[in-house]
């Protein structure tokens, strides 16, 4: 339970961090961050990426804009914002030093 | 065969199978209350069902489909993820996301685990006893002047059948949100039960009936139908032997009798079997039917159904033929009166004359020796009376003067006025005085024998005001306006004769006259 805890904290952490990454790399379609997120093994359920994507654009992180689709309805497509950008540079020196704690924590064990 | 229901999901128009648009409600309800906090939630919300609809129109686009059933439901469930896994995602609320409904349980019948309508099994759900004690209580209850089957079909047609599968759900008290709806598929998979689909009271009636006939009905219908192929039999062996009776096959004479004798004698036979024919038929033919209804008998040959049809059109149309012959011989109606004046007398006594002279008919008939006897041998005879048409009437009239008179009116029926006045002139009615007694006969006689044709004698006796009648309690049957039955003395006695007195209104009881009550 602990352990799952744990987990959970770091994986909701680090899913954050990377729907940010895979949004800056240009305008991108939910359906299409989940596929992303299903190959990186990241994501369990799809349901929890929507309040997360809503969460991020009140945040002032992402905008969307509604774009025409061939087959069905207009769908949101997201891109980062100014702050969002700024936002994805400090988590990746953020990252960079989690990542050094965690080798040289592994290290000295 | 399920039915399908049109769902406009973000914006698309989906065909939705019924059970999978329920489980599909309840996991977008579930959403809609735990996203309902803050005031971008409704946009979350219409995100996830703008994903359902599009893995919806995927689905139906790769796989073909004209619906979504509840299996693509439950993919896109646990595609999706349940609040749960929602929850526990968002850490910040976990306390206050763990609010459990109450447990909501509704009356509804279960027909399928009923054993007629399922009213028991659906009461059993809901008090949580076992529904064989809620049976036995109704059945029970059926011996209370039948008021548990009143009970019960009161219920069948209020209570409502649990069709769907939240209905099931809140009949069983199961929760009624996303886990219960997966556990409640998944347990409905493993038994492999099927959705019985029925429209209403009426139609499960006759499901039920159906099933009871196919079943032990079965045994009950043959039972039924091996009695009614044994009365038609018994009605057709007692018209045979009425056929052969009237015939003349056991030394019966038929024609003798009303309503044979209407008919003249040349005929009757024919008119017999006609009416036979017109009887037996059909009864045959139920016979038949009934054998092969109920015992899978060989199919009745054409030939044979066809046979009957002309047997029976030939016995029906010459019956009718016959009928209508004898009802000619009723068209005109003839009498005469014969008007005889008697001696008077202060008081009279009127009896029927029961005795007969003893004939040579009669003889034969009572095996008695005339030469034994001198003369006249009285024999007591009710016999026509009961079955034939009362012939006799008599009535008592005031007379205008002190003239005493008997008039005996003869009428009767024939095909013309000649024939009518002949049978009518046939009648002979025997009326005897003796000094102030007057004798009737109780049935009139022919001269010549013939066939009955409505032959009536009315004879009416005219006294003048204030003379005394003694009537005998045998004239009761041909007198139509009074009897004794109207004059009975107050000490109970059963007197033979009754005491009258004509007065200026009519006939009335000497009895009544002397106490002044008045006449019922």
């Amino acid at each position: 339970m602990i352990a799952e805890n744990t987990q959970t904290q770091m994986r909701k952490g680090i899913l954050e961090y990377c729907v940010l990454l895979i949004i800056s790399r240009g305008e991108i379609y939910a359906s299409d961050i989940i596929a992303e997120l299903k190959s990186a093994k990241l994501l369990v359920v799809e349901g929890t990426l929507y309040p997360l994507l809503t969460r991020l654009k009140n945040n002032g992180l992402l905008s969307y804009n509604w774009v025409e689709s061939t087959s069905g309805p207009p769908r949101k497509y997201y891109e980062l914002t100014d702050v969002g950008r700024g936002m994805v540079q400090q988590l990746d020196t953020t990252w960079q030093e989690l990542s050094y704690a965690i080798e040289t924590s592994k290290k000295t064990k | 065969m399920k039915r399908t229901l049109n769902i406009n999901i973000g914006n698309s128009i989906i065909h939705i199978e019924e059970d999978a648009y329920e489980l599909l409600r309840a996991y977008l309800n579930e959403i809609k209350s735990h996203f309902a906090k803050g005031a971008d939630d409704f946009e979350i919300v219409t995100d996830i069902e703008n994903r359902i609809a599009e893995m919806f129109r995927e689905i139906l686009f790769t796989q073909q489909k004209q619906a979504i059933s509840i299996e693509d439901v439950s993919m896109i469930i646990a595609q999706m993820g349940t609040v749960r896994d929602f929850e526990s995602m968002e850490t910040e609320d976990e306390g206050a996301a763990s609010f459990e409904a109450p447990v909501i349980k509704r009356l509804y019948r279960d027909t399928e685990n009923g054993m007629v309508a399922g009213v028991c099994a659906g009461l059993g759900h809901f008090l949580n006893i076992e529904d064989r004690w809620i049976r036995l209580a109704f059945l029970i209850l059926i011996f209370f002047g039948g008021a548990g089957f009143l009970a019960y079909l009161v219920m069948w047609i209020i209570v409502p059948r649990a069709a769907t599968r939240s209905e099931k759900m809140y009949m069983k008290g199961e929760p009624v949100n996303l886990q219960g709806f997966i556990r409640n598929f998944q347990e409905e998979v493993e038994n492999n039960e099927l959705v019985k689909r029925s429209g209403g009271f009426i139609r499960e009636m006759v499901d039920l009936l159906g099933k009871f006939l196919a079943g032990s009905g079965r045994v009950i219908f043959k039972v039924f139908s091996g009695f009614i192929i044994f009365c038609a039999a018994m009605m057709l062996l007692s018209i045979v032997v009425l056929l052969a009776a009237f015939l003349g096959v056991f030394d019966a004479n038929a024609s003798e009798y009303f309503p044979f004798n209407m008919v003249d004698a040349n005929y009757l036979p024919i008119l017999m079997i006609a009416c036979f024919v017109t009887i037996a038929v059909p009864l045959l033919a139920l016979i038949l039917l009934t054998v092969r209804a109920a015992f899978n008998g060989r199919p009745i040959h054409r030939s044979v159904s066809f046979g009957l049809l002309i047997i029976w059109l030939v016995g029906i149309s010459t019956g009718i033929f016959y009928i209508a012959k004898v009802s000619a011989e009723f068209k005109e109606e003839a009498e005469f009166t014969q008007e005889t004046t008697i001696k008077s007398y202060p008081v009279y006594t009127l009896e029927m004359d029961n005795s007969r002279f003893f004939s040579k008919e009669d003889s034969i008939k009572y095996h008695i020796q005339m030469d034994r006897e001198k003369g006249r041998v009285i024999l007591q005879d009710y016999d026509g009376a009961f079955n034939e048409p009362r012939n006799v009437r008599i009535h008592i009239e005031r007379s205008l003067g002190d003239k005493i008179s008997v008039t005996q009116n003869y009428s009767a029926q024939g095909k013309n006025f000649e024939t009518a006045l002949k049978n009518a002139q046939n009648i002979t009615y025997g009326f005897v005085q003796q000094d102030s007694l007057l004798r009737f006969s109780p049935k009139l006689h022919l001269n010549k024998p013939s066939n009955w044709r409505d032959q009536e004698v009315e004879v009416t006796v005219k006294v003048p005001v204030g003379t005394k009648l003694n009537l005998h309690e045998d004239l009761d049957r041909y007198l139509s306006q009074y009897g004794s039955w109207s004059c009975n003395q107050e000490d109970d006695v059963d007197h033979e004769y009754t005491a009258w007195e004509m007065t200026a209104e009519g006939l009335k009881c000497a009895h009544e006259i002397k106490t002044g009550v008045p006449h019922q």
